[in-house]
């Protein structure tokens, strides 16, 4: 793979306030968001070339999810595609698009409205009909045998997954779902799912997220907008097997996968000590220790700095929702110049993409 | 942008029950032989993406667990659902991550296994607000556009039927074919049960189980392993707003279609496509939409897409063959059937197409329809 990702920047960011359950409708929501990142990169529809969204029909109730936002998104009479995964995937495509040539400038928009319905019954139905569905398992329950594998290895676990909760809790200060909370207060909470705790559950919310990419030769100086660049330097996704029962619990081997192709991509040897900080898309504690082992990060590199999902968790748009909050603090931390960002989808983290972020350093493409 | 061709196709033989495979078996047969017509190994593929419909087998994320299937296990993957251009969205988008420089070898294979699901059920789930009750699935909807087609546009039953009985007679020469009936005539597509007028059973696609998969590979991996590839050399996509009450004469303008079409044919110099194509693979999923889309890709002026159809120039012998594979009329697995266009499209330029090749085609468009007009299309050229 060739690191041509070097000359896109990230123009333009927008996102909804992150609540538990939003009135409005998915086309209201999303129209926010769009028109925020528009504003933000000093952009209007007339100069976006393409769209990317992502949403997953299941969640939304609707077939071709998109029908609800084309309008809203400016894509009647453009190109728009849709994936079905993690924003951060639908940004991945976006990219594509931008280094191969085809468009100068794609807006990807990616939303999850988890309040219409059960969320966790609706991930029943992305489980092995054959196996694994009929057991009534959940993305939760999942989760919860992953974690249980690490807790069998390590019985200390619980108790550092317990302070990584309150930690990120108090961290998500007031922009969070749920209040700050101590670590006993996590540990003695009761179990959603064990071993994981109902206060080791980042809240879902619902929310739409929309990021404006640009090629170099449209950065968005043009437009007058004054942030310091923030450009994408590598990209990586990666699928896991699918049957919990064929993988390492124990690891995240397709994160692992996903950052080598990024790092690669940015040129990167050591990710120890690369970044200033991640964010990365953890549901979960020990969602966040497989996700520092599986990225080779460091103890310097400060993880989810704002709270990450623990503000907030917004199914499908998570990941793009990362990825706003990591270029937000990179202009407002100019010394914080690299970042990891980090999206997942399906049971136990069988989906994984991974985005690097690097301010003021615009590479050229190769 | 970096050239990209495809360089082998796999497709099952379509039906309309597939009970003796798993969705994940019926996506491995495709890409089993994908991988076969590429001569290529698995492991040799470094992405995939995949296309269907969840709603139509009542699934969530369905690429999770038919991932395996589609050798997207520890490789990056997918997917693509747009109704019924998520085929041939999923080869652009294929064409685009190819052309980035990510990869160079992909793999795009879509599915659908409508027998295991109710696929008018999942079509009905549209804004719930306004559509849901008042014009879901897709007779409906083209009842309604084709009554407005007809009216404006001279177009009868009989030509209607005359379109079936091309695309079912192609179909008799495709081997992978669901509807492949030899001696079908046209009064008996006359005499076929009216569904919603003046839409007849046999004016309408089946709903087939079915997957169909494509090996993508940049300039240099293609030019090392075919000695005649089909080069991607352009391709575009138009979306349109879903209301079906806000898209005046939906069928009669189908300007989602004519302005993709406008696009590929500037860019690869096309000014005459029913001379300069060789062949076309398009996306009916029923007769009348055929000959509207003969109007929108400028195969035709407005209003003479029956005179088209009675100068038989679209057969297999005419001066421009559409649909050699029987079309979408003959084999529609919904999340496969844009793939199909696209791989039967390559076929004929590869010279694969078996007893429906076009012979010399070098020059094939293919293109997909969905939802409320969305439109794609491309252009595949035996040089890049």
């Amino acid at each position: 793979m060739n690191p041509h990702h070097g000359s896109i920047q990230v123009a333009g960011i927008g996102e909804t306030e992150t609540v538990s359950a939003d009135p409005r409708s998915i086309p209201e929501m999303v129209l926010e968001a769009v028109e925020r990142a528009l504003a933000d990169g000093g952009v209007t529809h007339d100069r976006i070339d393409a769209v990317v969204t992502g949403s997953v029909d299941m969640f939304d109730g609707l077939t071709a999810s998109n029908i609800a936002v084309t309008e809203v998104v400016g894509a009647v009479m453009k190109p728009e595609t849709r994936i079905a995964a993690d924003g951060l995937g639908a940004l991945i495509h976006g990219a594509c698009q931008l280094a191969a040539g085809a468009y100068g400038r794609v807006l990807i928009v990616a939303h999850g409205k988890p309040s219409m319905a059960d969320y966790q019954c609706l991930t029943q139905w992305a489980l092995d009909p054959i196996h694994t569905q009929p057991l009534g398992v959940d993305f939760l329950t999942c989760a919860a045998l992953q974690a249980r594998v690490l807790a069998l290895a390590d019985p200390d676990c619980e108790g550092r997954w317990a302070a990584i909760a309150a930690q990120r809790r108090t961290a998500a200060g007031d922009a969070g779902l749920l209040p700050p909370c101590t670590v006993e207060e996590v540990s003695n909470s009761p179990p959603a799912a064990s071993p994981i705790r109902e206060e080791m559950c980042a809240p879902l919310a619902d929310g739409a997220c929309a990021v404006v990419l640009s090629s170099s030769v449209l950065s968005n100086s043009e437009d007058g907008a004054a942030h310091p660049g923030v450009f994408i330097t590598g990209l990586g996704h990666d699928l896991e097997s699918h049957a919990l029962g064929e993988r390492n619990l124990a690891q995240w081997e397709g994160l692992k996968r996903a950052c080598g192709r990024a790092y690669a991509q940015a040129g990167l040897g050591n990710p120890a000590r690369a970044f200033a900080f991640a964010e990365p898309s953890c549901l979960f504690p020990h969602e966040e220790q497989l996700f520092v082992e599986a990225a080779g990060l460091s103890e310097g590199t400060a993880i989810s700095p704002n709270g990450g999902l623990f503000a907030g968790a917004v199914p499908v748009a998570a990941g793009l929702s990362r990825l706003v909050a990591a270029v937000r603090r990179m202009r407002e931390r100019p010394g914080e110049a690299r970042a990891l960002v980090h999206g997942a989808w399906g049971p136990a983290g069988q989906g994984q993409a991974v985005a690097i972020l690097e301010s003021g350093r615009e590479r050229e493409a190769s | 942008m970096i050239p990209v061709a495809i360089i082998g196709t796999g497709q099952t033989d379509h039906t309309r029950k597939r009970d003796d495979v798993s969705q994940p078996e019926l996506v491995r047969e495709a890409v089993v032989r994908a991988i076969e017509d590429a001569g290529i190994a698995g492991n040799d593929i470094e992405a995939v993406v995949i296309s269907n419909m969840e709603l139509f087998e009542g699934r969530a994320y369905p690429e999770l667990w038919v991932g395996e299937g589609a050798l997207a296990v520890g490789r990056p993957c997918l997917k693509v659902a747009t109704g019924g251009t998520s085929g041939t969205s999923a080869c652009i988008a294929g064409f685009h991550q190819v052309a980035s420089g990510m990869f160079d070898l992909l793999l795009v294979a879509g599915f659908e296994k409508h027998s295991e699901g109710h696929t008018q059920t999942g079509m009905a789930l549209t804004d719930p607000f306004w559509d849901r009750s008042v014009a879901s699935g897709a007779l409906g909807n083209f009842a309604l556009s084709i009554s407005q087609y007809m009216a404006e546009r001279e177009v009868t039953e009989k030509h209607s039927a005359m379109v079936a009985v091309k695309a079912r007679r192609n179909a008799a020469r495709n081997p992978h074919a669901h509807l492949r009936m030899p001696d079908i005539t046209v009064e008996e597509v006359l005499a076929s049960k009216m569904l919603a007028h003046p839409v007849r059973l046999l004016d309408m696609c089946p709903q087939s189980d079915g997957a169909c998969a494509i090996v993508m590979a940049s300039q240099e991996k293609a030019r090392q392993l075919c000695g005649r590839p089909a080069w991607v050399k352009a391709a575009a996509t138009r979306h349109e707003q879903p209301y079906i009450g806000d898209i005046d004469r939906r069928l009669v303008t189908m300007r989602t279609l004519r302005d993709a079409a406008r696009q590929v044919y500037r860019q690869v110099g096309i000014r005459e496509p029913l001379k300069e194509l060789d062949v076309a693979e398009i996306y009916e999923p029923v007769t009348y939409a055929e000959m509207a889309w003969y109007e929108a890709l400028g195969f035709c002026a407005e209003g003479e897409a029956g005179r088209l159809v009675e100068d038989h120039l679209t057969d297999m012998d005419g001066e421009l063959p559409v649909n050699p594979s029987g079309g979408v009329l003959s084999t529609n697995p919904v999340g496969a059937s844009g793939v199909i266009r696209v791989a039967e499209a390559a076929l004929q330029i590869m010279g694969r197409g078996g007893d429906r090749q076009v012979e010399g085609a070098a020059l094939a468009l293919a293109t997909g329809y969905g939802v409320y007009a969305w439109a794609d299309a491309l252009i595949l050229g035996d040089s890049p």
